[in-house]
C-alpha cells in the first residue's frame, strides 16, 4: 500500500511542480522515497528487457534521450529521465511518474542517466545491465572535488554490479582505463581518424592511469580524447567495435559506422560520440535500428544543446558548464561564418558548483578573431566574466546581472546571429525568456527589434 | 623590461583555472609596455633558476602531486637557494603543500620539499568555498575560492593574511597562505590573481625590484577586476 501511495505523492507532486512551471524534478522523488524507501527497487524490478545506465561528464541527457528515442523506434516501452534530473530522486520520479495508479510498470527498458557520484547510491537500488560512460572531464569541481574523486565514486558504483556490460568512450583515456581496471566486460566505441579540431586547452588525464607516464598521442580530438599509447607500460587505446570512420563535420555530422553511414543535422563534434554512444548500447540491446535515419531526423536536441530560436534573427541557446563543453561552444560559434553577438551568463548557484575558477580553463582568447558587434556578460558572476573577457583581449564587452536586458540589448545590434551560452541553473530561467522573446515577436509585439 | 617566469609541470599542476594566474602576470605587465616571457616546464625538463625571476606552482591532484615530488626532489637545493636568495615564488594548493615538509595522507606520507618550515595533514572533508582575507600590504581584501583537503601548520611562519571568510590554512588558526620573503604560497585560486591585481602588481614589482633594484609601476585602469573583487567582499563580509 505504501508503494501506491508513493506512486501517487510522485504524480500528484509533478502535476504540482507543472502547474508552477518548474523545469526540474527531484522533489517528487524525495518524498516518494521518505514514504517507501523500497519503491525505486519495486517498480526498477518490473522493466522486462533491462536497464541501461548513462554516465560521464559531458552527454549524458543527450546520449540518454537518444538511446531512449532510437529503443522506441523499434517499438519498445521505455522509461526514461529525459528532463536530466539525474540524482537518486530524479530517478525515482522518472519510474514513478511511469507507473500507473496502481504502482504497475509496463516497460521493456529504462534508460536512465545518472550523475556519477550519485550511481553508487542508485545501485543499491537496482542493477543495470548496461552502462555507458560517455566521458571524464572536470565539471562542478567545488562538489567532487577533484577527477579522481569521481572515478573513485564510479569504481564503487561499478563493484556492486560486477556482470553489468560497460559501454565505453575508447578515446578517452581516463574512462578507457577504468574499464581496464574494473574487470567488467567491455564494450568500445570511438572515433577513428584525426578529425581536424585540436585546440589548445587544458588536458586533464593526459597521464598514463596505470602508470604514471605522459601519454603519447597520434591525435587529439579535444580534451584529452584521442588515439593514445603510454610508451612504457603500454596501455594504449583499446580495440573498437563502434568506430566512427570517415567524418564530415562540415555540414551537419556524417560518420561511417557498423558498415552503415549516418547522417545528423546537429551542430558540434562532440554529438558524433552521443550518437555513437546510443548506438552502441542499443545495439548492445538487441535493438537493428533500420530507422535510424528516421530516428536521427526526428530527434530535437533537448534544452539548451544548440537549441534554436528565431527572434527576429536566429538565436543559438547552448549550455556549456564546464571547459570542455564550453571550448566545444566556442568552436561552434568560431566556425559559423555569420556576424554575431554573444552573451555568456554564468552563475554559481549550488548545482552549478560554486567555483567558477574553470572559466579560466576555457579559450575565450579564440573569440578575439570572431569580431563579434558586442560580447556581453551577465548572470550572477557576470564581473568574474567581464574580467575573463579583458583578459582574453575581446572588445566592444558590456556586462549586467539582467539576463532579459543582456539579451534584449544583444537582439538590437544588426547582427545576422546571437548566441547565448550559458550554465547550469541559468538553463531554464534563460530558456524561458527566449521563449517568452520568441512568442511576443511571433505575436508581432517584437517589431521593437527590427 | 621584462621578467622570465616559470610554469612549474602545466600539465600536472592545472587545476582550477591556475592559468588565469599565468595571463595576468603576462597581460599586466604588457599593459605596461613590458615583457613577461614565460617558459612553460614539462616533468624531466632541466629548470635554471637562475635565468627565473618568477616561479610558479599550481594545485593538483594527490596523484599528480605525488609525480612532481618525485622530480623536485632532485633540484630541492637550486629551489632552495633561489628562495633564499629572494626568487618570487607562487605556489597554490597542491604546489603551496609542496613547498613544506610533508604531507600526510591517511596510508601515505607525501614527503615535501622542506623550502619552508610548515607541514600539511589531511583532515576530515574538504575545507570549500569562496574565502576572504586580508593581507598587511592593501586595505582592499584578497578574494579566491579554496578547495583543500589538507591542513597546513605554518609555525612560526608569517600569514598571507587573516581570514574575514572561509576556512584558511587549517580552519583554526584563522590564517591563510604564508609570505615569507619573496615566496607566497596560498590555498586561494579562483584564479588568483585576476580579482586581486593589487596582489599581482606587488609580486611584479618585487621581482622588478629584485632584478632591476628598483621599479614603479604604472597604474592601470582596475575597474572590472576590482568590481569582482568586491562582489566576493560583499557577499561573504558584509551582513
Amino acid at each position: 500500500m505504501r508503494r501506491i501511495i508513493a506512486v501517487w505523492v510522485t504524480k500528484f507532486l509533478i502535476l504540482i511542480g507543472r502547474l508552477g512551471g518548474k523545469g526540474g524534478s527531484s522533489t517528487p522523488g524525495h518524498f516518494a522515497l521518505k514514504i517507501c524507501p523500497n519503491i525505486l527497487k519495486f517498480l526498477s524490478g518490473q522493466v522486462r528487457d533491462g536497464i541501461i545506465a548513462v554516465c560521464g561528464t559531458n552527454g549524458k541527457t543527450t546520449t540518454n534521450n537518444l538511446l531512449c528515442t532510437m529503443l522506441r523506434a523499434e517499438g519498445k516501452k521505455v522509461v526514461c529521465n529525459s528532463l536530466g534530473a539525474n540524482m537518486l530522486e530524479g530517478v525515482v520520479t522518472a519510474f514513478a511518474s511511469s507507473a500507473d495508479l496502481f504502482g504497475r510498470l509496463d516497460a521493456d527498458f529504462a534508460c536512465i542517466e545518472i550523475d556519477e557520484i550519485s550511481a553508487v547510491k542508485v545501485f543499491d537500488h537496482f542493477i543495470p545491465k548496461s552502462m555507458i560512460i560517455t566521458n571524464l572531464f572536470r565539471d562542478q569541481l567545488d562538489r567532487y572535488g577533484e577527477i579522481d574523486i569521481t572515478v573513485d565514486y564510479l569504481k564503487r558504483a561499478v563493484e556492486k554490479a560486477k556482470n553489468i556490460t560497460l559501454i565505453l568512450n575508447a578515446d578517452d583515456p581516463l574512462v578507457a582505463a577504468f574499464g581496464k581496471k574494473t574487470g567488467n566486460p567491455c564494450v568500445f566505441f570511438g572515433v577513428g581518424e584525426d578529425v581536424g579540431i585540436s585546440l589548445n586547452e587544458t588536458k586533464e588525464g593526459r597521464f598514463c592511469s596505470f602508470c604514471g607516464e605522459e601519454l603519447s598521442y597520434r591525435f587529439y580530438h579535444y580534451s584529452q580524447l584521442g588515439d593514445y599509447g603510454c610508451g612504457s607500460c603500454g596501455f594504449s587505446r583499446p580495440e573498437v567495435r563502434f568506430e566512427a570512420t570517415e567524418v564530415n563535420i562540415s555540414e551537419g555530422l556524417s560518420f561511417n559506422v557498423d558498415g552503415r553511414r549516418i547522417h545528423a543535422d546537429y551542430r558540434g563534434f562532440y554529438n558524433i560520440y552521443n550518437i555513437l554512444a546510443a548506438y552502441s548500447a542499443a545495439s548492445h540491446a538487441g535493438a537493428e535500428l533500420k530507422d535510424l535515419q528516421s530516428v536521427l531526423g526526428g530527434y530535437k536536441p533537448q534544452v539548451g544543446r544548440m537549441e534554436t530560436f528565431f527572434i527576429g534573427k536566429p538565436v543559438v541557446f547552448n549550455l556549456s558548464k564546464n571547459p570542455a563543453g564550453f571550448n566545444q561552444a566556442i568552436s561552434s560559434v568560431s566556425g559559423d561564418g555569420r556576424s554575431k553577438d554573444v552573451v555568456v551568463v554564468i552563475n554559481d548557484n549550488a548545482q552549478d558548483g560554486r567555483d567558477i575558477s574553470w572559466i579560466w580553463d576555457v579559450d575565450f582568447e579564440r573569440l578575439k578573431d570572431v569580431k563579434a558587434k558586442t560580447f556581453t556578460a551577465s548572470g550572477i558572476r557576470h564581473c568574474d566574466v567581464m574580467v575573463r573577457f579583458k583578459y582574453a583581449g575581446l572588445e566592444n564587452t558590456k556586462d549586467t546581472g539582467d539576463v532579459l536586458k543582456a539579451i534584449e540589448d544583444a537582439l538590437k545590434t544588426d547582427s545576422e546571429v546571437l548566441y547565448v551560452l550559458v550554465n547550469y541553473t541559468a538553463l531554464f530561467s534563460t530558456q524561458k525568456i527566449l521563449k517568452r522573446l520568441e512568442g511576443d515577436y511571433k505575436s508581432g509585439k517584437g517589431g521593437r527589434w527590427e | 623590461m621584462k621578467l622570465s617566469i616559470g610554469h612549474l609541470f602545466p600539465e600536472l599542476l592545472n587545476l582550477y583555472g591556475d592559468r588565469g594566474n599565468i595571463i595576468s602576470l603576462r597581460r599586466r605587465m604588457e599593459w605596461r609596455g613590458m615583457e613577461a616571457e614565460v617558459t612553460e616546464y614539462k616533468l624531466n625538463d632541466n629548470i635554471d633558476f637562475s635565468k627565473l625571476d618568477i616561479v610558479f606552482l599550481g594545485g593538483g591532484s594527490d596523484r599528480e602531486q605525488l609525480l612532481v615530488c618525485k622530480r623536485l626532489g632532485g633540484i630541492r637545493e637550486a629551489f632552495k637557494d633561489y628562495v633564499e636568495g629572494g626568487g618570487v615564488v607562487i605556489a597554490i594548493c597542491g604546489g603551496y603543500q609542496l613547498l613544506g615538509h610533508y604531507y600526510k595522507l591517511k596510508n601515505e606520507l607525501v614527503p615535501g620539499l622542506s623550502i619552508l618550515d610548515i607541514f600539511t595533514e589531511s583532515g576530515v572533508g574538504r575545507l570549500i568555498g569562496n574565502a576572504v582575507i586580508k593581507a598587511d600590504f592593501s586595505d582592499v581584501p584578497i578574494v579566491g575560492f579554496e578547495n583543500h583537503g589538507g591542513r597546513t601548520y605554518i609555525g612560526d611562519h608569517k600569514p598571507l593574511g587573516k581570514v574575514l571568510f572561509g576556512s584558511g590554512n587549517n580552519g583554526s588558526d584563522g590564517g591563510e597562505g604564508v609570505i615569507y620573503k619573496n615566496v607566497i604560497g596560498t590555498y586561494l585560486h579562483g584564479p588568483l590573481f585576476p580579482k586581486n591585481p593589487h596582489l599581482c602588481d606587488m609580486v611584479i614589482k618585487n621581482a622588478l625590484e629584485k632584478k632591476y633594484g628598483k621599479a614603479e609601476l604604472a597604474p592601470l585602469e582596475d575597474e572590472a577586476e576590482y568590481k569582482a573583487n568586491s562582489f566576493i567582499v560583499n557577499k561573504y563580509t558584509r551582513k
